[in-house]
């Protein structure tokens, strides 16, 4: 029985995700991104049909394994992009990793700030980073996944749509500080938009998330074990 | 159109990446360290690469796609929210401002600084 509860559930989510990518083609719009349109269709029949979790991840879980493996391959774009960061190691470097502790920073005590219980406060805290670190640093730290998965959505979603203000306001120029920005700000939702702006932000902003992400990895459980 | 052998050729690769990521989290595990296995698994692909051990050839149809397709593999996390309604209650938008605004401030300070030491370079 379980084995087609899980071949269900996995149809299923392949299903909402390829009608998600439909809806992009239609009205691209960072709200319209298959990320959102498809967990808000997948939350949605999950409550509707009164779903558990439990039941769900029977079939879930065969697609998140495929997480580890997700994460190993983003050494292949850092590679491609390998001299670019050799180039301008010292100015790249500088802003990754001064933005990588500022989110760090920010996220925890901004979060202290608010009075948020600890689960939220450490799921906040690797917001900045690609889903999939985000969630294993979470962990770490005594967060929570799902919810550290919806932070970083929102901070990918977010630093997207007022990136453009963000870099006129602050007279960010180059191309390269751009990506800097948004890759370490905005992970892959960032770069995927930085691509369609320019190929050298695109390419920037590919290293930044992958970058910035190791950096979080080895930092925010340091700076919780000392400042919390 | 992808063929059959494409088709193994991409299940091989993405196994060998999951070799991968089983060795960081072993890693990880036998030496306690906090760095999540998935990083250390990237590393050890990032140095194959680098030393020429492992042409990036090898994986590039297994890497592509997993990270063209990476929401897809995020929606059965995502589907974990169903049991956090209570988070959002309350203080909700405050979680959202939270974010947004630190989100803000990484952007502007890791471009700005990497602009100001670009522009820098480019004067001198």
């Amino acid at each position: 029985m379980s084995i087609w509860i899980a071949v269900l559930m996995i149809t299923g989510t392949i299903g909402l995700y390829v009608t998600g990518r439909f809806i992009y083609q239609r009205i691209p719009h960072p709200l319209t991104l298959p990320l959102v349109t498809s967990t808000f269709l997948l939350l949605s029949l999950l409550l509707l049909f009164d779903i558990p979790y439990e039941t769900y991840m029977l079939g879930g879980q065969w697609i998140e394994i495929l997480l580890g493996p997700a994460v190993v391959a983003l050494a292949y774009p850092l590679f491609n992009q390998w001299h670019l960061l050799k180039q301008y190691f010292y100015p790249l470097s500088m802003g990754m990793v001064t933005g990588a502790l500022v989110g760090i920073f920010s996220g925890y005590f901004l979060a202290r700030l608010a009075g948020v219980d600890e689960t939220v406060l450490f799921s906040i805290v690797p917001k900045s980073v690609t889903t999939p670190v985000a969630m294993d640093v979470a962990a770490t730290l005594g967060g929570n996944e799902s919810l550290a998965a919806i932070f970083v959505m929102i901070a990918g979603l977010g630093g997207v749509m007022i990136a453009q203000y963000t870099f006129r306001l602050f007279n960010i120029q180059s191309f390269i500080g751009r990506g800097i920005g948004t890759g370490t700000a905005s992970h892959a939702i960032g770069t995927a938009k930085a691509l369609e702006n320019n190929e050298i932000e695109g390419a920037v902003s590919s290293i930044a998330m992958t970058v910035s992400a190791v950096i979080v990895a080895f930092f925010a459980p340091l700076i919780i074990a000392l400042f919390h | 159109m992808i063929t059959v052998a494409d088709g193994l050729r991409i299940c091989l690769q993405i196994a060998g990446l999951y070799g991968l990521y089983l060795t960081g989290v072993w890693i990880q595990t036998t030496f306690s360290l906090l760095i999540p296995g998935s990083i250390i698994g990237m590393l050890i692909l990032l140095g194959l690469f680098a030393t020429n051990i492992v042409k990036t050839a090898w994986v590039a149809q297994g890497v592509s796609l997993l990270l063209r397709h990476m929401p897809l593999l995020f929606l059965p996390v995502m589907a974990g929210a169903v049991t956090l309604g209570h988070v959002f209650q309350g203080s909700g938008a405050w979680l959202f401002i939270i974010v947004l605004v630190s989100t803000v401030l990484v952007m502007v300070v890791s471009g700005k600084i990497t602009d100001v030491l670009i522009q820098r370079r480019e004067t001198s």
